[in-house]
């Protein structure tokens, strides 16, 4: 609410331009007003004749219009600001989700962080497009209104006044109730996009496990819940404008009561008066009715207006960065001191890794599964910050060192890399934030050995792939992933079970190529396949978040029984 | 009204809601006329100074026609809201309904981001259908009729002019400004679902982003898709705020000119003077309701669009078990018998598989073995029923499988595919999915017996199990299908992220549990197959040799020298 406050504020022109068009339009209705009267009056019992009241059906005619082109205006004031504002916050929430770091950004469903981006952010667009310019002309024209009819009849204006602040107070009673209510109803309808999406992602998985129907109830219950949240808050705004509409006719009635008593028993007041008085008293009910309905919008958008603001002020720790450059024309060295890690929801933790990694040394990482091979490559790849120890580039601390430097020196292949809704060779190009030829880009494909399957393809390089795209095996996703680091040869590379769900052939083709890229490079992968770590400078064995042992094959294999043994059973032997 | 019929069909479920809206909008409209109008009447009777039960009469009518529009008014926005949103309702399982039949192979057409916005922001906009397309025509007519009908006994003149309003304001404009708008395309649905889909991709791919520095210009295009969509909007509300403007100006135009005739003919002496208020009141009230039909036709076309976007999707493709009907055996570990199987995907022109035989016996342990991309994963597939057989067929204890529904497939098979999903919620939750009535000991001895007794059942799990480690995620997999034993497993290269210690170990409690059950297994690793009962060797979409482990070895085809390669990339000083 305060976050639509100073968004407001800061278009305080619009607010200003929407005051004056307020008391303009308001200058309209009463001259409507007196205009309708007159020409009535006149006719019915002035007897004028047709010709004299001409001037004033023409002046009626012009009032009518400035009255609509004012109405127009402001309205089109409010779409305006409101288009102003949703790009604003769309822009804030866009920011927000890419500093966060890495684990904050797997936090809560993605379905959820659409639907707070899509329809949170549209409901705000109600704020200023209805209510704001509502409320001005309801805090504006009601008083310009009051005052006339006190001058033309001082009663009418009494009974306005003791009536009309029941209407206020019934509609800040019931607003605060629909606030409330209505942030509950953003909630489930991003609940519903959040299960809707991971359903679909899923849907094969509950297929296979005969859960589809299940889950189809699911949709419906949280389709008819979010129906339930809805007519929750319809119904305050109903009641809310039924009470409006009672209160509103019961004051009409007593103004028409007094100023018909006037006329007929103490015929001290004319036609005249008594008819302004009946056309003017409505409007100015219908002016603080409007508002009702508004106030319900406007809530409403306060509603998701809270949302949002709950969401951008969730603030993560980025991870820090620095200015220092690394000089290019050679891997930097990479120092872990006393380096640590936690994951804050289950405690798993990686502590003291010390190591320094040289440039161009080819470091393996294995241990069990689960055992922190992946944490640890995000951690060296600076995408958590360390909980505790420090790691050193080139002796300088990490902290120091500018995103920007680090990240272009760096390729970085996931155990499970995304696959871009694009071509294959987009695919490919997202490896480098430079330009990059097709021929860059199909030297690459070869070095990660997909070419002879891109040379099927009747599309080759433009073949679509990812979401939207034809599906490819789960070999062949990776290649592409590998591809992406042999486009854009980078001095460090990290790779995660780079071959993972590859055959021997065609891993020993990458291996060729990833020997060459890391001629020119610093490899560290994380590898369960002992051959690959065979020729590696320096193995690390991790076991439970630990370093149990670093040295080269030769020395583990003497060293640590845990070693032995894993060669062991991936030669064919048993495991004991 | 073409292109509705989707939702108009769900939207008759509704029948009583209609009606009762119909009902409660003609009461409210048709009262709030009578209200003012008598009013109008009430002040020039007053003028008149007439008798004063003449007063009290109207006085009272005024009264009870203000009690009864308000309440009606009330009615009708209760029913038509709570019908639309039970529609909407219905509307979304229905849409998911038929999707679900056409997965997987509708993700190689929609993005998910895409098709969310369909469900959700689609679905959404059909509430104008019904509120302000459908049913409001119909009260506003009504209302007219007999406004219409009740004004010709005081002025037939007046009466003419209301028609023509009515005709100018409800026909005329809106159809006017909808042709107008029909030239610019609209775009506001597609620039809604093009935002929706990046940003879910965003979201998504934001590792990889991240990694090569992609996060800030894929910022700047959502920033720009998002203006997009803003500017679109902006454009059309503009444009109906200005239809609807020019409407309600044209109304005024016909209550100005019902006074001015009014007017003349009470000067020639046509009309008596005590009705002109009461006319001009008619007209302005009754006009009220008119102003919103200008944004009719943009809210019938954006309606037309959203069911558009929503039949499309759903319509393309017939699901493919169409008169397959027949169940599988339940509950014994099948025989599979592949007779010259061909197949190839969707829209590809090469064939995937080419003349694939196999024979399976019950029981039997077998092995697949191949290069990436040479038909492994295909194989599975097609013993899913997730994509039907291009040519040949496919036998479980001689039934051919053609006729069989997926379920009955499914109910008997164990899987665990080369990528699993797994749920936002908590490890119960993910292996509650395997079966109903599990029991909390029984999961935690499965965690046990895949090596993850370190989870607690309410352990949370992220979306698409983005917390777990590599082998734990296929780890969690495995155990789903511990817990669901079924008689025939389909296990695709299910420990490739597992260390060889923790695999053995793994392998070993599976076919303890999976012994008399059919079982085959794709593997990328080449030991540890000694024992299985068959392995295929696969290559570019055929089987190039199948045959026990010593059996392959004696061959010394592909198998043995991939056996050789094994054996040099490791031990090969
Ligand atoms: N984002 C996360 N949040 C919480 N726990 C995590 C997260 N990612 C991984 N873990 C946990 O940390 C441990 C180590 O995981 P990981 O480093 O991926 O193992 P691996 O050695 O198999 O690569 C596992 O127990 C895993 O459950
Ligand atoms: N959905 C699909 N549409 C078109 N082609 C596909 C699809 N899925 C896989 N393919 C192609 O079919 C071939 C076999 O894939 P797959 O069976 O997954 O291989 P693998 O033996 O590695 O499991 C590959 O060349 C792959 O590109
Ligand atoms: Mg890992
Ligand atoms: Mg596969």
């Amino acid at each position: 609410m305060n976050k639509l406050k100073e968004m407001t504020m800061e278009q305080k022109n619009k607010l200003v331009l929407l005051i004056i068009l307020a008391i303009i339009s308001g200058f309209a209705i009463i001259g409507q007003g007196y205009l309708f009267v007159m020409i009535i009056d006149r006719i019915f019992l002035k007897d004028h004749s047709f010709s004299e009241i001409t001037p004033l059906l023409v002046g009626l005619v012009a009032v009518l219009l400035t009255r609509t082109f004012f109405t127009f205006w402001s309205g089109r004031t409010g779409i305006k600001m409101a288009s102003i504002v949703k790009g604003k916050l769309r822009q804030s929430l866009l920011n927000k989700f890419s500093n966060s770091p890495r684990q904050a950004s797997m936090h809560g469903q993605s379905g959820q962080k659409v639907s707070v981006m899509m329809d949170t952010v549209d409901e705000i667009d109600s704020y200023y497009s209805s209510y704001l310019p509502q409320v001005i002309q309801s805090s504006v024209i009601p008083i310009m209104l009051l005052i006339v009819i006190f001058m033309e009849h001082w009663a009418t204006g009494v009974i306005i006044l003791v009536t009309a602040p029941f209407i206020p107070i019934f509609m800040m009673v019931i607003g605060f109730k629909t606030k409330d209510k209505s942030e509950e109803q953003f909630d489930k309808m991003a609940a519903f996009s959040g299960t809707f999406l991971d359903t679909l992602q899923g849907l094969t998985t509950l297929k296979l496990f005969g859960r589809s129907e299940q889950q189809r109830d699911k949709i419906r219950k949280s389709s008819l819940d979010f129906r339930d949240a809805t007519m929750e808050v319809l119904k305050i705004a109903f009641s809310n404008s039924l009470a409006l509409e009672f209160i509103s006719m019961l004051s009409i009635g007593l103004v028409a009561l007094e100023v018909a008593v006037r006329m007929i028993i103490f015929q001290d007041i004319t036609f005249y008066t008594g008819f302004l008085m009946l056309i003017l008293a409505p409007e100015f009910y219908t002016k603080l009715k409007d508002l009702g309905s508004a106030f319900h919008t406007g809530r409403t958008s306060m509603g998701a207006a809270k949302k949002l603001e709950n969401e951008l002020s969730e603030q993560e720790q980025a991870v820090e960065w620095g200015e220092a450059s690394i000089p290019t024309n050679q891997p930097p060295s990479i120092e872990l001191a006393g380096a640590g890690f936690s994951y804050e929801s289950n405690g798993f933790a990686i502590e003291n890794i010390s190591t320094v990694i040289r440039p161009y040394e080819q470091v393996a990482i294995i241990g069990k599964t689960g055992a922190g091979k992946s944490t640890l490559l995000n951690m060296i790849a600076g995408l958590v910050s360390l909980k505790e120890g420090e790691m050193r580039i080139n002796g300088e601390k990490r902290e120091r060192i500018s995103e920007k430097s680090w990240f272009d020196s760096l390729s970085y292949i996931s155990q499970d890399p995304y696959l871009f809704s694009g071509t294959i060779a987009d695919n490919i190009a997202i490896g480098s934030i430079e330009e990059t030829t097709r021929e860059e880009i199909i030297k690459a494909a070869e070095k990660a050995g997909l070419n002879k399957l891109i040379d099927t393809l009747e599309k080759g390089y433009d073949t679509p792939i990812g979401e939207a795209g034809r599906g490819i095996s789960g070999g062949e996703k990776q290649r592409i992933a590998i591809a992406r680091a042999f486009l854009k040869r980078p001095s460090i590379i990290l790779f995660d079970e780079p071959t993972t769900g590859l055959d021997l052939q065609t891993e020993q083709i990458l291996q060729s190529s990833i020997k060459e890229l890391g001629e020119n490079s610093t490899v560290i992968t994380v590898a369960h396949r002992l051959y690959t770590v065979k020729n590696a400078d320096k193995i690390l064995l991790l076991d439970n978040g630990e370093l149990r042992a670093t040295g080269t094959h030769t020395d583990l294999l003497e060293s640590d029984e845990m070693y032995r043994n894993m060669v062991h059973t991936q030669q064919g032997g048993k495991a004991e | 009204m073409k292109g509705l019929r989707t939702v108009i069909l769900v939207l008759l479920k509704e029948k009583k809601d209609i009606v009762l809206s119909i009902i409660c909008g003609f009461i409210a409209g048709i009262t709030a006329v009578g209200l003012f109008s008598s009013s109008g009447y009430l002040i020039s009777q007053a003028a008149l100074a007439p008798p004063i039960y003449t007063l009290m009469v109207l006085v009272a009518v005024v009264k009870l026609l203000g009690i009864i529009s308000a309440l009606s008014r009330y009615g009708e926005r209760y029913f038509s809201h709570r019908g639309t949103f039970t529609m909407l309702g219905n509307l979304r399982v229905s849409f998911y309904e038929k999707l679900e039949p056409l997965a997987p192979a509708i993700f190689q057409k929609y993005r998910s981001g895409d098709l969310l916005s369909r469900i959700v922001g689609d679905v959404e906009t059909l509430q104008n259908y019904f509120l302000r397309v459908f049913y409001p025509p119909i009260v506003i007519v009504l209302v007219f009729l007999v406004t219409i009908f009740f004004t010709t006994f005081i002025s037939i003149q007046t009466a003419l002019i209301l028609v023509l309003g009515l005709l100018l304001t409800t026909f005329v404009v809106p159809a006017l400004f909808g042709y107008r708008q029909r030239k610019v395309d609209r775009k506001v649905r597609q620039r809604r679902g093009k935002l929706s889909t990046d940003v879910t991709e965003f979201l998504y791919g934001f590792r990889d982003l991240k990694i090569y520095q992609q996060v800030h210009d894929k910022e700047k295009d959502l920033l720009q898709s998002s203006n997009h969509y803003v500017e679109e909007q902006e454009r059309e509300s503009i444009h109906n705020l200005f239809s609807e403007s020019v409407n309600t100006f044209i109304s005024l135009l016909v209550s100005v000119t019902v006074l001015a005739v009014g007017a003349y003919l009470v000067t020639v002496g046509q009309l008596d003077g005590i009705f002109l208020a009461l006319l001009v009141m008619i007209s302005l009230t009754v006009f009220e309701n008119t102003t919103a039909m200008a944004a009719y036709p943009s809210h019938l076309q954006d309606s037309r669009q959203a069911v558009a976007r929503l039949d499309t999707v759903v319509n393309e493709e017939e699901p493919l078990q169409q008169n397959q009907t027949e169940t599988m055996e339940q509950g014994i570990a099948p025989s599979i018998e592949f007779k010259n199987v061909h197949f190839s995907f969707p829209g590809e022109t090469g064939d995937t598989l080419k003349n694939i035989s196999l024979n399976l016996p019950a029981g039997s342990k077998t092995a697949i073995v191949g290069p990436s991309g040479s038909g492994k994963s295909t194989i599975m597939q097609l013993l899913l029923k997730i994509y039907p057989v291009g040519n040949g067929d496919i036998y479980f204890n001689n039934q051919s499988f053609l006729q069989a529904t997926q379920e009955s497939v499914w109910e008997n098979a164990n899987v665990v595919l080369q990528s699993n999903h797994f749920f936002y919620g908590t490890i119960r939750e993910n292996l509650e999915l395997a079966k109903d009535g599990l029991r909390d000991e029984e999961m935690k001895e499965i965690l046990r017996n895949v090596e993850l007794g370190h989870f607690d059942l309410d352990d949370q799990v992220l979306e698409k199990g983005e917390n777990l480690s590599g082998g734990e995620k296929q780890r969690l997999a495995i155990a789903r299908v511990l817990a669901r034993k079924a008689p025939l497993w389909l296990l695709d290269e299910p420990t490739s992220s597992i260390d060889v210690l923790t695999e053995s170990k793994l392998y070993e409690r599976l076919f303890e549990v999976a012994k008399d059950d059919t079982v085959i297994l794709i593997s990328h690793r080449l030991t540890g197959l000694e024992k299985m009962d068959q392995i295929i060797v696969m290559e570019k979409g055929t089987i190039i040799e199948s045959g026990t482990y010593e059996e392959l070895m004696n061959q010394k085809g592909y198998f043995q020298q991939m056996k050789e390669i094994e054996k040099s990339v490791f031990l090969g000083e």
